[in-house]
């Protein structure tokens, strides 16, 4: 009795501790990226060789990689070229997923038949192999991997929101608005839509990181960001030989990375809880 | 009964594709229904009862349906869909049986409640105060702070309050409700009838009720229909139905109505007993 009594007040913790910090580490990744050249102590392009390879120090605080620059200048100013540009994708590929799943689940056999192929042929091109040709013909550069993965990116979405919108379209509750006289394109954009798309909310949100990671591994391999850039992935493979004798070149661009896509992980699950006003209800 | 209706129902024939074709669900109904009157449409599931009140708003674009269905004069199953979108919900309101079902959960009940005036062209100024006044008259208490509520702040009654505000606030001249009381407790289905009978009669307004529950049938309708197979088997005035059916399946529907202080071991009535074909008793 009085150990049900004690546990009670703690099952009823009202703050989330674990998104907190996460929309914390996202809030401050967003902060950098805009602030960015604020709170750098250093010029991240400043080459000095004379002092490379420093490790941590009251100077220097996450050490100097090997061309003698600033590691955590060139941390705060790598998410002002990751975040845009994943941004980018996930706007580009939401829009375009939006509008080829939503003609494909309300536009009739034909068209569903036809868009689901093309989609079927999107999900088929491996995001790499089309950056590396589209590197090819447009020139390596982060242009060339924003554009070559927002056109592997967008069939999923295109697909999920299909999906949503078949299961929304038959509800009963568009019925009863068309039964109102309510117009097709209202219907669509007032009814059918905004329930359809809380999933693809927390999809957006989650692949936020996964895109970053795609876009620095692209760095990574070379055909993304190119060299000088403070890109995350361009620093890890810029100083990944010398990962043994200055750790703190790479293990920071990429602890960096890591939590800035956990942190998008984590709010993308609450922003659905958030967002859903039935849940919501349960939670209170 | 008036020589000039605001519905007219005349051989009205609904079917649907089916294997091998298409199969007749509605075979052929007539119904009159007199503005101001409120008109039950009787019957078991399945009788075609909530077809045929489709049928009215043509709500199912695979129905292929005949006859002749008039709207204050105007043929239904002639007119081009745009003018179609301005009766449904403008001339004609509908209720649905399930009111959470029937409401969009991420839409505030204000916004859906003055969705009807809003297309039609009203400021939203003019229609949410109407909305809130209407709410009021249905009996949503503070309804003024409510309307920014969402569906599943309302209870099962509310909701189906609100679902019949967003049915009347464009002031139809039929309400068709269909099955309005059927997911509500007792003392609630008492309530919601005794409004929609207020606001009939406030507005001049028909109803069309639909159900299969005699019992709610009697304080209601002036008239019923019995349907059963897709045929209106028995038309009359409430009195006559109840007092002299003439039909044997109305006798038997009469019958399955609980009743206080009945003999509770007699067997029911058998539904359908031989001799009892509807073909061979159409009135």
């Amino acid at each position: 009795m009085s150990a049900h009594a004690a546990a009670k007040p703690r099952t009823r913790r009202r703050v989330p501790v674990v998104e907190g910090i996460a929309l914390a580490v996202a809030a401050l990744v967003v902060l950098m990226a805009v602030a960015g050249p604020l709170l750098a102590p250093y010029d991240p392009y400043a080459v000095d060789l004379s002092r490379s390879l420093l490790p941590p120090s009251a100077e220097h605080w996450l050490g100097t990689d090997s061309n003698g620059r600033d590691v955590l200048s060139r941390v705060l100013y790598g998410a002002r070229v990751t975040l845009p540009a994943t941004l980018v994708v996930i706007a580009a590929s939401t829009l375009i997923g939006l509008l080829i799943g939503t003609l494909a689940a309300l536009g009739g056999k034909v068209v569903d038949e036809v868009l689901m192929r093309i989609t079927d042929i999107g999900l088929s091109l491996p995001a790499i192999i089309l950056a590396l040709g589209l590197a090819a013909a447009l020139g390596p550069g982060l242009s060339s991997a924003v554009i070559a993965l927002s056109l592997t990116w967008w069939p999923g979405y295109a697909r999920l929101v299909r999906t949503l919108v078949r299961e929304v379209k038959d509800a009963e509750y568009v019925d009863a608005a068309r039964v109102m006289g309510v117009p097709q394109g209202r219907l669509i954009f007032r009814h059918i839509l905004p329930n359809a798309l809380n999933t693809l909310y927390v999809q957006t949100t989650v692949d936020v990181g996964a895109v970053m990671l795609v876009i620095s591994g692209l760095s990574f391999i070379g055909v993304g960001a190119q060299v000088p850039s403070s890109e995350w992935g361009a620093m890890i493979a810029g100083e990944a030989n010398n990962l043994t004798n200055a750790w703190w070149a790479v293990a920071f661009p990429g602890l960096a990375l890591l939590l800035t896509a956990l942190a998008f992980n984590l709010v993308g699950d609450w922003l659905r809880v958030r967002n859903d006003p039935t849940i919501r209800q349960e939670a209170r | 009964m008036s020589t000039d209706p605001l519905l007219r129902i005349r051989d009205l024939r609904v079917s649907y594709p089916a294997a091998g074709g298409m199969a007749e669900v509605v075979h052929g109904v007539d119904l009159d229904l007199a503005p101001g009157e409120r008109v039950a449409l009787v019957g078991e599931s399945g009788s075609g009862k909530s077809v045929t009140a489709r049928a009215v708003l043509r709500l199912d674009p695979d129905a292929r349906l005949s006859g002749g269905i008039e709207l204050e004069g105007v043929d239904l199953l002639g007119l081009p869909q745009r003018r179609m979108r301005e009766i449904r919900g403008g001339r004609v309101g509908l209720v649905f049986q399930d009111p959470l079902a029937s409401l969009n959960p991420v839409m505030t009940i204000g916004r859906q409640v003055m969705q009807p005036l809003v297309i039609r062209g009203v400021s939203r100024r003019v229609a949410r105060r109407r909305a809130i006044e209407l709410l009021e008259r249905l009996g949503v208490r503070d309804a003024e702070h409510r309307v920014d509520d969402y569906p599943h702040q309302f209870s099962g009654g509310m909701r189906q309050r609100v679902v019949i505000a967003i049915a009347v606030i464009a002031e139809p001249a039929l309400l068709i409700a269909d099955e309005p009381t059927t997911a509500l407790d007792v003392r609630v289905q008492a309530r919601v009838l005794e409004l929609l009978h207020e606001l009939a009669a406030e507005r001049g307004m028909s109803i069309l009720l639909i159900t299969h529950d005699l019992g709610i049938v009697a304080g209601f309708a002036e008239r019923a229909v019995v349907m059963r197979h897709g045929r209106a088997v028995e038309t009359g005035t409430v009195d006559q139905i109840y007092n002299a059916p003439r039909h044997d399946y109305t006798r038997a529907l009469l019958a399955a109505v609980p009743r206080i202080g009945g003999d509770v071991t007699r067997p029911l009535a058998v539904i359908g007993a031989a001799g009892n074909a509807p073909e061979e008793e159409e009135s």
